[in-house]
């Protein structure tokens, strides 16, 4: 060929086609090929050039990075947390909000009368004090008078009525307001567009707020401090109502800086929070992004999730995630639920046998690394008000074939199908193994079927699963969000058809009780009751599995929607 | 312009308008006849029927399909593409415009990417052709597109961020050097195509008549290769880009979801899932729009390069 500038333009392309090649072939025969590196760690910046590096920080060059120690410098180099979120399901209006992503966030914005602490208990929020009047009828709340709006404007009693009587107004169907706030007296009313305002809740004077409930429910503080009662401004509304929920003016911790939807969330501390203002500069919620781990493991991010691959190397402390492991309990369960008005699993026998039937130990041991806990009662153990006395049905295969042969099904077994949420491919391999087991114990073969998630949910509002995987995740720390709201017979929520006069009976007393410890021994009562009924059958309670930087301190995972990130320091010393 | 060229594209023009009706019809009727229902998305098991009702009432979901069709439509004539019921009060214009920013972003470097690659790695495999490199080239190119991108967007991270430490994986926008490694993982695959594309109309050129008689007239053999054989060649080229200008806007799913972009494809995936119904609907309006100008855009940049077709598009073809 005589072209001879073609010929060495094309000449080049070629070279680097073939030092792209052999660069790959190096590094993918040479393995650890960064571990050499003998660089020295690029230096902690300090305060001084913080916004340089928050502007350039990851043009860094490629060098400066080595791959285990990198607490000096880094991620950990800047007061600012970065850890990772879920897309916001809805806006941050707290009305709205039904998932625990999304409260998530809500939560560090906004703030309600009272709140949670990271041990779950209520304390003062907005409400500095309060008393309890009328056998529990009437709550009185003495309001801060240093609480503010991120805008600067005090809060007043009129700005938690507003708050209460907009979640109620039907207008703005709320999806949890009947849920949370329907024990009100006049919340109901006011939705059903009945009356104007809220009769139940009253402006005594500028910061004390009466509020009577329609029965004296123990829990009622607890409910306060889910999202739906949280105090929102009337003038921003009223200003913008279509779009005020992307920069909030709420009394909470945090102010939000930026919303990206699938991008990031930024939060910057509101200096004046009543409560102690955060000590970090700001929080970044990644909703975007390459993997977590990878992430974590190249110090992009403080906090990742451990991916399920590598669960069983970091839980046996092989692998060089493990010091960063962080196991944090949730307050969610998951269960196998019946149908208990439809064949076969009208007979309780026939329910008792299949929760016989199933070997979770073995399934944890060999599906989830042991990182999942065998469920041995409803209510989890990090919830206040759990109680080992409390059992469910042990693995023997024996006693549940016994059991089944006594049923009414023994010799006439209706077709069973298993129902879950999910797509196409293989149900999960717990609900195979469970399918394996029923078989090779009781010899019913059990067909497993999936079906898209929010047919899924309107299937099981309408009780047409005769057998179903589900999971609930709590709401507030209280026995009642799981068993009343599960297995009362009144409950929307029971799904299963259940229904116990004698748990039912026990719920309602509990659910007035004022003495806390007599309330528990009443859901204790009940929740045995209910397990030995079995319309479901408690599988496991959940970990979340975390990785967290040690330059972060004070960070916990309380398991439900908990204000957490004011707690939260770096330690940028790079010790 | 030609008069001719001018009406020419002014008939195609006008009749992308019935194509994107049918489309809207199309998907509209695919969207709401589907068992699936918005409203029980959105409440999931906080689901109440009034609250359900009043739902459906506010979006319009409660009236007859064709009152819902046509409300559609005449919101569409004023801009309107809708409200995001995954997304509260955003409109679906402010939810899918910052992301086909991103994913065109990504696209248009993709595309110099493929084409910048391809084009010369099949000029050369075409002049080599007979020597061992013609196949070493063009094997190498398909051996990379043979992996997929699943495992590429898997892998790469590993390599480049762990391993060599050259990139970082946080999102940092689509102008930030973080963006590179997506765009490589996304692109590279797509060279083997266009170089065997290349390859073989260079080939094809080569062979004509008048390149023999450019030769036969004594020119230079570069002014014959470039002036001749390679600009004829690029024809198909140019359909080649016209018709992957849609797919860069629409995306790639795998890299989107592997590195976390917040690009049309995620959001997509996202939509239909949570049967976003405006925005599904806004998304495949835009995606149908493009393809058909894009279509256009390759019958005028035709008629440019190639005068044969501009005469034959002037009679009215």
């Amino acid at each position: 060929m005589s072209n001879r500038t073609l010929g060495l333009m094309m000449g080049a392309v070629a070279l680097l086609i073939v030092a792209v090649a052999v660069v790959f072939v190096l590094v993918l025969s040479g393995g650890d090929g960064g571990d050499g590196d003998d660089t020295p760690a690029r230096p902690a910046s300090d305060s001084a050039d913080r916004d340089d590096a928050t502007d350039d920080r990851s043009t860094q060059e490629a060098d400066d990075r080595d791959d285990g120690d990198r607490t000096t410098g880094g991620i950990c180099g800047e007061n600012r947390l970065v850890t990772f979120g879920d897309d916001p399901a809805t806006v941050f209006d707290p009305i709205q909000i039904g998932d625990a992503s999304t409260a998530e966030y809500t939560a560090e914005i906004f703030g309600g009368l009272v709140t949670l602490n990271l041990d779950l208990e209520v304390v003062p929020d907005i409400a500095e004090r309060w008393e309890i009047t009328d056998g529990g009828h009437v709550y009185t709340f003495f309001l801060r008078d240093d609480v503010v709006f991120h805008n600067g404007r005090r809060v007043t009693a009129e700005d938690v009525k507003y708050s209460l009587e907009r979640a109620a107004d039907p207008a703005n169907f709320s999806p949890t307001v009947l849920d949370y706030l329907g024990d009100i007296v006049g919340v109901r009313d006011k939705f059903n567009g009945r009356a104007d305002d809220i009769s139940g809740v009253q402006v005594v004077d500028e910061y004390t707020l009466r509020i009577e409930l329609t029965e004296p429910i123990s829990y009622f503080l607890q409910q306060l401090t889910y999202t739906v009662a949280y105090v929102v401004d009337r003038e921003q509304i009223e200003d913008d109502p279509n779009n005020w929920t992307r920069r909030p003016n709420g009394t909470g911790p945090f102010r939000v800086k930026t919303f990206r939807p699938l991008e990031e969330i930024v939060l910057i501390p509101n200096d004046r929070y009543h409560l102690g203002p955060p000590k970090v500069d700001e929080v970044v919620f990644s909703l975007s992004g390459g993997s977590l781990s990878t992430r974590f493991q190249n110090d992009e991010i403080h906090v990742a999730l451990v991916p399920a691959v590598e669960l069983a190397g970091v839980l046996s402390g092989e692998s060089e995630l493990s010091e960063f492991y962080r196991p944090v309990p949730q307050l969610s369960i998951f269960y196998l639920g019946f149908n208990v008005n439809e064949p076969p699993f009208d007979d309780p026998l026939v329910r008792q046998a299949f929760a016989h039937a199933i070997n979770r130990e073995a399934i944890n041991e060999v599906l989830f690394f042991d990182a999942a806990v065998v469920a041995d009662g409803i209510l989890p153990p990090t919830l206040p008000g759990y109680a080992e006395a409390v059992t469910t049905y042990p693995y023997d295969p024996e006693r549940a074939a016994e059991l089944l042969a006594q049923s009414r099904y023994a010799d006439d077994m209706p077709r069973i199908i298993l129902t879950f949420s999910g797509g196409g491919g293989d149900p999960p391999d717990n609900l195979q193994a469970y399918q394996q087991q029923w078989r090779e114990a009781l010899g019913v073969e059990v067909e497993i079927e999936a079906i898209e998630w929010s047919a899924y949910l309107r299937e099981l509002r309408r009780g047409t699963f005769q057998m179903y995987s589900a999971g609930w995740i709590a709401d507030y720390p209280d026995p009642e969000n799981f068993l009343g709201k599960l297995f009362s017979s009144e409950s929307r929520l029971n799904h299963t058809g259940y229904e116990n006069e004698r748990v039912d009976a026990l719920l309602n007393e509990a659910a007035t009780l004022g003495d806390q410890e007599a309330r528990f021994r009443l859901y204790h009562e009940a929740e045995q009751l209910i397990i030995d009924d079995a319309p479901i059958i408690p599988t496991f309670w959940t970990i979340s599995h975390y990785l967290v930087r040690e330059c972060v301190q004070n960070w916990v995972d309380p398991g439900t929607i908990v204000p957490k990130y004011r707690y939260i320091e770096i330690d940028t010393s790079g010790e | 312009m030609s008069q001719g060229l001018a009406g020419y594209v002014i008939r195609r023009l006008l009749w992308t308008v019935p194509v994107i009706i049918a489309i809207s019809i199309l998907v509209f009727l695919l969207l709401r006849l589907a068992p699936q229902d918005p409203i029980d998305s959105l409440l999931g098991q906080r689901y109440d029927e009034e609250i359900a009702e009043r739902l459906r009432q506010k979006y319009g979901y409660d009236r007859p399909l064709h009152i819902q069709y046509l409300k559609y439509v005449q919101n569409l004539f004023q801009g309107d593409l809708g409200v995001s019921t995954k997304h509260g009060d955003f409109s679906v214009a402010e939810v899918i415009i910052p992301k086909i920013r991103v994913s065109a972003g990504m696209g248009i470097m993709a595309i110099v990417l493929v084409f910048g690659l391809g084009i010369p790695v099949g000029v050369y495999a075409a002049l080599v052709r007979g020597s061992f490199l013609d196949p070493l080239i063009i094997g190498f190119w398909l051996l990379i597109d043979s992996i997929p991108v699943f495992v590429s967007a898997v892998v790469a991270p590993w390599l480049f961020a762990l391993q060599l430490g050259w990139v970082d994986l946080t999102y940092e926008g689509v102008l930030h050097p973080n963006i590179i490694l997506p765009v490589f993982v996304m692109s590279l695959p797509g060279v083997a195509g266009v170089a065997r594309l290349m390859r073989a109309s260079v080939i094809q050129v080569s062979n004509e008549e008048y390149v023999r008689t450019a030769r036969a007239k004594g020119l230079r053999e570069r002014t014959v290769v470039v002036s001749h054989v390679v600009r004829n060649a690029l024809l198909p080229m140019i359909t080649a880009i016209g018709l992957s200008l849609p797919g860069l806007f629409a995306g790639s799913l795998f890299v989107e979801l592997l590195f976390g972009i917040p690009g049309i494809a995620r959001e997509s995936l996202q939509a239909v899932l949570g049967f976003d119904f405006d925005v599904v609907l806004g998304l495949v309006l835009f995606g149908s729009v493009l393809f058909v100008l894009a279509n256009i855009l390759i019958d005028i940049a035709y008629g440019f390069i190639d005068p044969r077709i501009r005469i034959t598009a002037a009679r009215g073809g």
